[in-house]
């Protein structure tokens, strides 16, 4: 069976100097990088998916992903190719959930290539101080790998319902243009660590992996703390672990892709090297896929 | 949580509407009632132009609760317990828990897993705009024909009353983009989907394209001039832009299933205005070259538009008044902002008797 694989992948890092990018220009400009180091012509993507949970002016419908599709050109108008346009939401597994579900339509030859975009934005005048995420894009452009055996492995989503008031993003239309309040409970981190363990027990085994088998583990960078604490939470060597704590804030939904676009960056892994990604969100879910090079 | 299966094992096939609940809140609101609140009233005959008369509006409950009470609705016609829900996709555009808070985060699918006890489903929210629901089921068939998901439910509970307030309180002519807004209606809608073990039945053909060009005809988000949110739309704009490519992929899905017209019991379109749904089938009859009969199913006069749930709306009335029956074919057409163009074939298997069943007595 021929897995679904990151053909390319673009990232638009948080921008100090330019805070009127919001997620729409960041997920473009991703979405730009990935489709510019791409082998596939736009033309060919049959989805753009966008994960991204915060966005420009709270807009609620049309789906963003329909003006990321309009801002990219892609296929945007009804003709003989066409684009299927749509929003997921899952917090910060959304670009985990969105990759598996391109990845079900890809095997099941609905569509050649697919692009996961997600990004991130605060349009508020005033905004909540709980609301720390930096305004930040990554795109992943997918396709079924040529190559028996690489690319997307296991899936495996564990969420725990009983936590979910622990972390809660909400828009207040009580007052007008809206306004992101957010809630995020000291001990998230603690059940995020808890929950990690079983969740990469769970996709090894379900893709007949050992833990010494993986190269390199991919984390959500949710906080200097987390990463510290996460080799003892997982089972893996601290070595193992990409920790970008230092360099990257915690960006949400783009933060699992633009840890891996730096930590790959300027280097190209082998051929039948494995990493496995490791994504935290609300809900609480922890979310986690093995990937073969 | 979900088990995948290896891929291998399971054949391509057509997924089916196992189960469908719907939850309608018992108040109703008219077309005049809402006319009558409006600070500055339209000068037109909204109810005569859209055909509207009421629609059903949820007071004390929310979004989330009406998702919850349709889910709820569906499991118990259902031969799956929640808990072997391997999926569960909530395709609501309205994230209404508390009043005046629009939720991004959890997911609403996350709620609705823990109202129902489905402790084993893999949760996320899809939104697509008044397409969601068509959205939801297309990525739910991917994941069960790739052995991802053996069943999964899509649920969407929308509460649109809070934009036609806003709208009331803020129209300022009679040509204001808000007044679509008064169309709106609320209820919710959910689906049991699975692989139908006979291959004649269930979905025959899915068809979902995005006019991305065409994005500025319709949007939502809150307003700026005062509490609320809002929906405005050019509605002859986008109805004449709809009208003039969504017969061609009606032709197309209809090709694609090997059906032809003659072959249709039911068209269930998106239920925006009884009006509107006139005008599609003026377009599609022009676009085919003949007439179409009356088989075009409308639950817009007496529920409003409900956006995302409108089709299993209409659904639910013309399997009661006993017109959609068991192996009867039908053509679920949708037309969303963005623009979305969605087109469903589908071939009713013993769902519409089971469901009369269910309800018998009670309607």
């Amino acid at each position: 069976m021929r897995h679904c694989r990151i053909e390319s992948l673009g990232i638009s890092l948080p921008r100090r100097h330019f805070p009127r990018w919001g997620s729409i220009r960041h997920a473009v400009e991703a979405g730009r990088q990935c489709l510019k180091a791409s082998q596939h012509r736009k033309e060919a993507v049959g989805l753009v998916v966008n994960a991204g949970v915060h966005r420009d002016r709270h807009i609620c419908e049309p789906a963003m992903a329909v003006f990321i599709q309009h801002r990219l050109g892609i296929n945007i108008e009804f003709q003989k190719r066409s684009t299927l346009a749509f929003d997921l939401l899952n917090g910060g597994c959304g670009m985990l959930d969105a990759a598996q579900v391109v990845s079900s339509l890809l095997q099941g030859g609905e569509i050649a290539a697919g692009l996961v975009v997600a990004s991130e934005t605060n349009p508020d005048r005033h905004p909540d101080p709980r609301f720390a995420y930096p305004a930040s894009g990554a795109a992943l452009l997918l396709d079924l790998s040529p190559w028996r055996g690489s690319g997307f492995g296991a899936f495996s989503f564990h969420t725990r319902d009983d936590y979910a008031d622990l972390y809660t993003s909400l828009v207040s239309l009580a007052e007008k243009r809206g306004r992101i309040v957010m809630q995020r409970q000291a001990e998230l981190e603690d059940i995020y660590l808890s929950m990690a363990g079983a969740v990469v027990e769970d996709v090894l085994t379900r893709d007949g992996l050992r833990r010494q088998e993986i190269d390199f583990v991919v984390p959500a960078q949710i906080s200097a703390g987390f990463l510290a604490r996460l080799p003892a939470a997982s089972g893996f060597p601290g070595n193992k672990i990409v920790n970008l704590a230092e360099r990257l804030p915690d960006t949400l939904s783009t933060s699992l892709f633009l840890a891996w676009k730096l930590a790959l960056a300027g280097r190209r892994p082998l051929p039948g090297q494995k990493a496995l990604l490791l994504a935290c969100g609300s809900g609480v879910t922890v979310a986690a896929a093995t990937y073969r090079f | 949580m979900s088990d995948a299966l290896p891929a291998a094992a399971i054949p391509a096939g057509n997924i089916r509407i196992e189960s469908l609940g719907v939850y309608l809140p018992e108040t109703i609101l008219t077309m005049e009632e809402l006319l009558a609140s409006c600070r500055r009233r339209p000068r037109w005959d909204l109810e005569r132009i859209t055909g509207i008369h009421e629609r059903r509006v949820a007071v004390g409950e929310y979004a989330v609760d009406l998702g919850i009470h349709a889910a709820k609705q569906a499991l118990a016609m259902s031969r799956y317990r929640a808990e072997e829900l391997d999926v569960i996709v909530c395709t609501s555009i309205s994230k209404y828990n508390r009043e005046n808070e629009f939720h991004l985060e959890p997911a609403t699918a996350v709620r609705i897993r823990t109202a129902i006890g489905a402790g084993n489903a893999r949760v996320f929210d899809v939104v697509n705009a008044c397409a969601g629901m068509f959205t939801g089921i297309y990525v739910l068939q991917g994941m069960i024909r790739s052995g991802m998901a053996r069943c999964g439910l899509v649920v969407s509970g929308e509460q649109n009353l809070p934009l036609a307030e806003t709208a009331a309180r803020e129209l300022r002519h009679s040509f204001d983009g808000q007044l679509a807004a008064l169309t709106l209606g609320d209820g919710g809608a959910a689906l049991v989907l699975d692989r139908s073990p006979d291959p004649h039945f269930g979905f025959q053909h899915i068809d979902l394209v995005t006019g991305a060009k065409h994005d500025h005809y319709c949007y939502s988000r809150p307003s700026r001039r005062g509490p609320g949110g809002i929906l405005v739309t050019k509605a002859r704009g986008l109805q004449r832009k709809g009208n003039e490519h969504f017969p061609a992929y009606f032709k197309r899905a209809l090709d694609a299933s090997g059906w032809t017209l003659d072959d249709l019991q039911h068209i269930v379109p998106h239920q925006v205005s009884v009006r509107a749904i006139e005008n599609g089938v003026k377009a599609v009859s022009r676009h085919l070259g003949a007439a179409l009969p009356d088989i075009t199913r409308c639950s817009a006069d007496h529920y409003g538009n409900t956006s995302t749930t409108s089709h299993f709306l209409a659904i639910h009335d013309a399997i009661l008044q006993r017109r959609i029956r068991n192996g009867h074919h039908a053509m679920l057409v949708s037309g969303a902002s963005g623009i979305v163009i969605a087109h469903a074939t589908y071939r009713f298997d013993d769902l519409p008797q089971r469901y009369r069943e269910r309800f018998a007595g009670v309607y």
